[in-house]
Formats: structure tokens, sequence, C-alpha cells
């Protein structure tokens, strides 16, 4: 009798627990979805053409074509870099008894979280004329020097400002390598380099890559480099501020994309914003599906051994190794440094001479907001509550989204498992423009009053950041041992028992991870600028850094404000990503 | 540790809770919702001001420009998200009047200047600063370059200007988009119709090796060898020459002790003189707070103030800008101001626009 009351209870745990999964991925897919098919409608309606057409069409907008050719070049190059970059940071990092290994991970990891603005003040700091690069000779922002030669020499208009913006990339997309690299390099059983050096194939360096390196970290490594790519891809800010003669096609479409969709008015906005982004949404479609096959290879591979005792075996490390770690921690750190100097920086002029004084009076300014609609402490304020309530709503949906896949998967529905998975990724797929103008168009047609909602921005912030949970806490169900949960089962406990010791306990450093995430993108985010609606009483710190630079500088305070605030942001995440890292599972394989 | 993490993290969630409760809290209270761009004169101590005088609260929605604002007004014109607009200026203004996207208001313009009303006297705009858009370069690089300052825009199509200059785009810059209404001026009228139009003209400046920028940022601050960009990160060089305000030295100089290197290129009918403009959207559901926030934009203890906070003269009769530093000093006056008027506008803008996308494209 009580058997049969317990397989009833069970089946009817089951289908609850199918009715939460469906109607999270329903929620989620529509959300996602429908204001990107709805914007397509509206630019179809204003253009007069259908989708085919403007894919056609592409080559004759104005600017699109080279703005292509410019996106994949740079893409391809900072993925290219970042592998270049990232392969002997993560073989160092992974295969020697470090200490403080924790801090140096978020030390590494932290760009990949910093506001893209943020970021590209740091880089136009480090650039600038009297910066340390310069000073060595590497003038990559007026290009004089050897830059300079070379750019004669090569007859190629602007290589410095080209190399500022993939060695950019690259540094935002370190931690990409790491994330990949790392946890397979730390769990490889040694034994197996020392076998593979007795035999022939293992005498030369080359016959050892083919032989061994290339199958162990092939996958990750290209994992790494095809979302380095997406990330590229789709980037801003960097190639506003570090290309400021090139376009790409996002910083193309967000020229015109506050036109686009208003029928009989500037038609040509919409027909460049349809082509562009239909384009934009094919290739990161197919980058997406090429990250998901190799994810795939990547995630058969098992943990050999335990990451302790690998790095026991391969003991302290060596000059080299210090010195590559070294050389990894100053290029994540010069930027953030060198916004923080910025922000104590100020210009003076006495009698037509230009010094720089040293002051506290842009952090004074940032806090108390004389040069913004809000001084940073509100703004911060303001940022928390939007993180906080960003990952209330994405962390469980990102997670029952995660354990969907994995139970399709488990239940030999692979194709729908992967198309799941890949229906995940769409966020990040889709031009933020096209989500944003899909959201306005929607929203003032049935429900006109949501844009008076001080939690909307927390709507894209969502969209955003599921993908990122899934993709952290999908590895945490593959690497979960089913054994322990039936044990729990056995042992009679209830549902909630059962899944919290034999499930939540195995996975929480996964879930923490997750969340530190969210929380750190959505503090970076201008997922509200994008809704085109900013509530000036709701302003987040990252909108008053933009506010601040897009202010013109006669007044000397603003651009050390401007600085000050994306140095508060930058520790704010910083202290965040060493949190987490307190938290990761030696055998995270997220790649974030 | 997981103690103080999850303490952190409740701590967090209730500082949300407390700020959704808030949000209920504020029910009663009127909010007045202004669509802008990141105008510098609005700030929190004047909002602060406005509130405690009129216990209306103001929110804004804030777009990266004039032409900004008339898209979102475009955009929603159905159901808008905003009650007043503050900031579309003289030539953008027709089009907004055009389809309809603004209401009438009850301000007075009793003590305005007649260059502010010059444009637009009518009731469903209502000015709130103006200055005059026009060329300013850099005087000690053509010194050094040993180069002549331009007495005709034809100038600037000479080899000795290729690549020396950057011009804020008119499709996506209000003040591009002025210079650009300045140039049909300009060559509508002699000296500057003596061989050529505006379109030859462009094509010519494009042909020049002209550096395009999508806003005024871009020009002023990256590429602008006489202004404050020399000091700012980003900076590139190279242009001489730029697209600003008559005044402009005169800001320069204002927050530099004194000092500016840049000046204004004064030439007959090569400027325009922009206003800006406050004005009730139509649809607009707190049209009472709308108007009371134009008669404070307008008031004289605010609107005095334009030159220092928002970096343009004051509407006002019997104002001008301050001498502290110079500011008034550098600050150069436009000769024969254009003769555009509103109908042109409304009636060519568009194909002004298309004419100098054709000859920019074209070379």
């Amino acid at each position: 009798m009580e058997f049969v009351a317990n397989s009833r209870d069970v089946r009817l745990f089951q289908r609850s627990s199918n009715v939460v999964r469906t109607v999270a991925a329903v929620v989620f897919l529509v959300g996602s979805t429908v204001p990107f098919m709805y914007a397509l409608a509206r630019l179809e309606l204003v253009t007069e053409w259908s989708a085919w057409e403007a894919l056609i069409r592409f080559s004759s907008v104005d600017g699109a074509v080279q703005a292509l050719q410019f996106t994949l070049l740079e893409s391809l190059a900072s993925s290219l870099l970042t592998v270049a970059f990232g392969l002997p940071i993560a073989w160092c990092l992974s295969r020697y008894q470090w200490r403080r290994i924790r801090l140096l991970r978020a030390m590494l990891a932290v760009p990949f979280v910093t506001p893209a603005i943020v970021a590209s003040m740091g880089f136009l700091s480090l650039l600038r004329p009297d910066g340390v690069l310069a000073k060595c000779g590497i003038d990559l922002r007026l290009e004089t020097g050897i830059i300079g030669w070379f750019a004669d020499a090569s007859g190629w208009a602007n290589p410095g400002h080209f190399v500022a913006l993939i060695l950019a990339h690259a540094w935002f997309n370190l931690s990409l390598m790491i994330r990949f690299v790392e946890p397979m390099l730390a769990s490889l059983d040694p034994a197996w380099e020392e076998q593979l050096s007795l035999l022939p194939a293992g005498q030369r360096r080359l016959t050892r890559i083919r032989t061994l390196w290339l199958p162990i970290l092939g996958p990750a490594v290209l994992c790494a480099a095809a979302l380095s790519f997406l990330f590229s891809f789709t980037s801003f800010a960097l190639v506003k501020w570090l290309t400021p003669n090139n376009s790409n096609l996002e910083s193309l479409m967000a020229e015109a994309g506050s036109s686009a969709g208003i029928i009989g008015y500037r038609v040509d906005s919409s027909e460049l914003i349809y082509s562009t982004a239909l384009v934009q949404f094919l290739i990161l479609l197919l980058t997406l599906w090429l990250t998901a096959q190799f994810q795939k290879q990547y995630s058969q591979r098992l943990s050999l051994l335990s990451e302790v005792d690998v790095r026991k075996h391969h003991g302290t490390p060596p000059l080299a190794a210090k010195l590559t770690i070294l050389a990894g921690g100053v290029f994540t750190l010069s930027p953030f440094i060198s916004t923080l100097f910025s922000s104590f920086r100020i210009r003076q002029i006495t009698d037509g001479a230009t010094e720089h004084v040293w002051t506290l009076d842009g952090w004074r300014n940032a806090w108390s907001g004389d040069l913004s609609t809000m001084g940073a402490q509100e703004a911060m304020t303001h940022s928390l509550i939007y993180a906080v309530c960003t990952l209330i709503v994405a962390l469980p949906l990102g997670w029952i989204l995660a354990s969907t896949i994995y139970h399709l998967e488990q239940s030999g529905w692979s194709k729908s498992s992967k198309g799941l998975d890949l229906m995940c990724m769409l966020p990040l797929a889709v031009s933020a423009l096209m989500i944003g103008l899909g959201v306005l168009l929607g929203g003032l047609r049935w429900y006109p009053g949501m844009f008076d909602w001080f939690l909307l921005p927390v709507y894209p912030h969502v969209l955003l950041t599921v993908p990122f949970v899934v993709r952290v806490m999908l590895p945490a169900y593959h690497s979960l041992d089913p054994a322990f949960h039936e044990q729990c089962r056995m042992l009679n406990l209830s549902h909630i028992r059962s899944w919290y010791h034999g499930k939540l306990m195995f996975m929480r450093g996964h879930a923490v991870v997750a969340g530190s995430l969210t929380l750190a993108f959505s503090l970076g985010e201008f997922g509200a600028s994008w809704l085109l609606v900013r509530s000036g009483s709701w302003d987040t710190l990252s909108i008053v850094i933009d506010q601040l630079m897009g202010r013109p500088k006669f007044d000397p305070l603003v651009n050390p404000t401007a600085m000050a605030a994306a140095s508060m942001l930058m520790m704010l995440t910083f202290g965040l990503f060493v949190l987490a890292e307190r938290f990761r599972p030696h055998d995270d394989r997220s790649g974030f | 540790m997981n103690l103080k993490v999850f303490s952190i993290l409740g701590i967090l969630l209730l500082s949300s809770l407390s700020g959704c409760l808030s949000g209920d809290s504020n029910d009663e209270e009127v909010t007045l919702k202004i669509l802008t761009y990141d105008i510098n004169a609005l700030s929190d101590e004047l909002i602060g001001q406005f509130t405690n005088q009129t216990g209306i609260q103001v929110e804004f929605i804030r777009t990266d420009d004039a032409g900004g604002i008339l898209d979102q007004m475009m955009l929603t014109q159905s159901a808008p998200l905003a009650d007043l607009m503050i900031g579309l200026d003289n030539t953008y203004l027709p089009t907004a009047i055009e389809n309809g996207l603004l209401m009438e208001h009850s301000a007075s313009m009793d003590n305005f200047t007649s260059s502010s009303l010059e444009f637009y006297q009518g009731p469903l705009a209502i000015p709130f600063d103006e200055g005059d858009v026009c060329l300013n370069y850099d005087e000690d690089a053509l010194a050094a370059a040993n180069m002549t300052v331009p007495t005709s825009l034809w100038n600037l199509t000479e080899p000795e200007w290729n690549g020396k200059m950057a011009f804020p785009s008119p499709m996506t810059s209000s003040p591009g988009r002025a210079f650009l209404t300045a140039t049909v001026d300009y060559f509508s009228h002699a000296p500057g119709n003596e061989s050529g139009n505006m379109s030859q003209w462009w094509s010519s400046i494009a042909d020049n090796n002209a550096i395009f920028t999508s806003g005024w940022t871009e020009a002023y601050e990256t590429y602008y060898t006489g202004g404050y960009g020399i000091w700012s990160e980003g900076y590139l060089g190279g242009a001489y020459l730029t697209v600003s305000y008559c005044h402009s030295p005169g800001v320069e100089a204002f927050y530099s002790e004194n000092y500016t290197h840049s000046t204004s290129l004064v030439l007959p009918r090569a400027s325009f003189h922009q206003v800006e403009y406050a004005g009730i959207i139509n649809g607009a559901s707190e049209v009472e707070a709308a108007n009371l926030f134009i008669e404070f934009l307008t008031s004289s203890e605010v609107n005095v103030n334009m030159p220092e906070n928002n970096l343009m003269y004051s509407i006002l009769e019997g104002t001008d800008l301050p001498e502290t530093n110079g500011y008034r000093f550098h600050a150069d006056d436009a000769i024969q101001s254009n003769a555009i008027t509103q109908a042109m506008i409304e009636q060519s803008m568009d194909d002004w626009l298309a004419e100098w996308q054709e000859a920019v494209r074209t070379n």
C-alpha cells in the first residue's frame, strides 16, 4: 500500500517537474524570440522587403559590406590572439601548485564581466600619448614611431587602432581560454605524458603535440575561440572608442538604430537595420552551433585524476611559469590600474601651460553626483537592486532550463535537447537593438503601462544572463552522479530533502558561480538603454558612467569623475568575482 | 563564510524589496516624464529645486541627441512615454510640428530675445537656449603649418586642407545638421554661390579627405586639435577645423584660466543660429506639470545660468555670457546668420540630407 502511494507520489512529482520545466522553457523562448520576431515584422512593414530580400540587398546597404569585412577580420584576429595569449597562461596556471590560485583566477577572469565602456576607458587611458605604452615606443593611438613606420611601409590605414582593438578583445576573452583549458589540463593524469615519452611518437615535440595535446586540448581551445569570436563579433563600445575610423555590424546598427521601425520616416535606417540584423543573426547562429559541437566533444572528456594530486605531481611553478602568469596579471590589471590613476589626475592650465595634478575631486564628484543625475552611492544601490532582482529570476530560470536540457538528453530526446540548448543561447545571437525595438513596439501596442515599471530593465538583464547560467549549470548536471539522489530516495527522504542532499549539495558551487556571474553581468549591463527607456530616478552606475563619458569635457573635472565612477564599478565587480572563486568547483568546465 | 555570503545576499534582497515598496508608496505623487538627451543643465540640484517648489517628481527618458528625441517621439506617437521634450533644435522642430507630435503650452515668452523667437513663435514649442553653430579652427596649428585662415568655404577644398577637417554627420548629429543648413544658406547667396552649390562643395570636401563622424563629440574631442580633446583619452587629432559653436572658444577659455588656441571662423552666412526648444508632447498625461517645468526652465533664476550650466546662451533679454576667464571675450558673434525658415526646413530637410549623403557617398 505504501509502495503504491510512493509510486503515485513519484509520478505526481515527475509530472509537476515536467510542468515547471515546460513552463520555464516556454517563458524563456517566448521572452527571447517574440520581441525579435516582432521587430522583424515591423521592419518588413516599413521597408516592404521580405526577409529574403533584406538578405539579398545587404550588399547595397551603405557601408554594410565594409562593416561585415571589418567585423569578420577583427573577430577572427581577436580569437587567434585570445588563443595565443590564453593558452600559455592556462597551461601554466593548470600544471603547478600556485599560492592563492583562486585570487589569480579571479584576477584573470574579471575582464570578462567588466562593462565594455569601462574596458574602453581603461584601454584608452593606457594608450594615451603620455602613457606607458607610448613611452615604450608603441604608440597604438596616434601611430607614431614604429607603428607609424609599419603603417607607412605596409600601406595599411590605422594598424595601431586594429591592434589595440584585438588586444582589448583578447583581454576581454582571456578568461574563456583559462576556464575551458585549465580544468582539462589540471586533471590530466601525468602518467599519460610519461608513458608517451617512452614511445616513439613521444620522442619529438611535434609528434607529442599531435598525439596527445591536440586531441586533449583541441576541443577546449576551439570552444574558447568560437565564443571569443562571438563576443568580438558583437562588440560595440570597444569598436566605437578604439577604432573610430571603422564600424562593425553592431556599431553600424547602433548609429541608425533609433530611427528604425518608423513608418514613412527614415526608411533607409530600417533597411540598414533589417539587412544587417539578419546577416548578423545568421552568422552568430552558425557560430553558436559550432560552439555547441565543440563543447560536446569537450564535455565528453572526463576528469581522470584529482586536481590536487596532479598539481602536487608537477610541484611548484618554475620561473618561466611564474613570469607567464605575471605577464598575464600585468596585462589583465593594466587597464584597471590606468583607469584608477586617471580618476586621480586632473588637467590644470596656467598661463597656457598644461600640467596634471593629483586630486580626489573626481571621487568626490562621482560620489556626490555633481556632474550626473545622481551620486555613485545612489546609482550603486540601484545597480545592486537590479542585479539582485536579475539573480532572483535568472538563476532559477537558467537552472531549470539546464535541468530540462539534461533530462531531455538522458531520456533519449537528443535532438530536442540540442535544440533547446541552442535556443537558450539565442539572446547572444540576436542584436540587442532588435530586441529593444521589439519590446518597445510590442509594449506600446499591448501594454504601454509596462514602461512605467521601474523593474523593466531586469527583463533584458535576465535575457542576457540566462544563457550563462545554463552554460554553468549544465556541466554540473553532467558531472552529477545520479546514484546520490537514488540513495536519498531509498532512504525514504522527501522529494525536497532528496533534492537537497542528492543534488543541491553537489551543485551549489556551480550555482554560486552562476549567481556571481549573473550579478556581475547585470551590474555592468546597459540593458535599459537598449530598451530605449532610461528612468532618471533609477539610473544605474553603468548609466551614470555612460552619462559622464557622453558629456562635453570642457570642464576638466568630467573625465576624472567618470573614471572614478568606473573604478567603483570595477571594484564592486572584482569583489564579487573573488567571492565567487571561493566556491568554484575544481571541475567546473562552464568556460566562464 | 557561507553565512556571510547569505547575509550579504539577504541584505541585497531586502534592499531590493524596500525599493519596490518605496516605489508603490509614491503612487499619489505627480511624476513628470521628460524626454531629453544628456542636457548638462538638468542637474540633480536643479531638479531637486523644481521638486521642492512644486512637489512634482521628475523622471527622464534619455536619448543620445536631439535626433534621438525626434526618433523616439515618432516611434511612440501612438502611446507617448513622456510628457515633455527638451532639446529639439530648430532643424528638427519643423518635422515634429509637421507630424503633430507637440501640443500647445501656456508659458509666457515676454522677456525672450528676438533671436530666439525669430525662427518659431508659435504655441507648440518654447526656446530655452540658443547659440550659433559655426566652424572652429586651431590658430596655433594653422600658424605652425603656415596656413592661411579661410575667407571662403571654398578655401577648405584646397589641397592644404586635405585631411585636416572633421565634420559631424548631419544624418546623426544636430550641430552637423545645423551646419548643413548653414551651407544651404551660404551657397544660395553671394559670395558662396559664385562657383557651385552646396552639393558640389560637400562633394569637394569629401574629396579633400575630410573626416566625417557620427556626432559632435567624436569630431571635437577625438579629432580637433584646438579643443580640450588634446587632453582626453582617445584623442587622435589631425583636424585643424571642425564644427562647433561660435562661443566654444569662450567655453574653452572659461575652463582653462582664460587660455585657448581655438577660435571661430566667422564667415557671412556660414553659421546657423541654433535654438533649442522645450515642448509638451501630444498625448501627454501631465500637461500642467509640463507647463510648470517649462516656466521653471525659462524663469530668470534658472535660464540666466545657461552659459555655465548648458554651455549655451540664455534666451532672456538682457543676459550675456559671463566675463569670467574670458568666456565672453573669446566668444564670437555670427555675421549675418542664415535666412533659412521653418517652412524651408519642413519642406526641404529630407532633400538636403539626401543630397548631402549622395555628395559624400560618391566620393
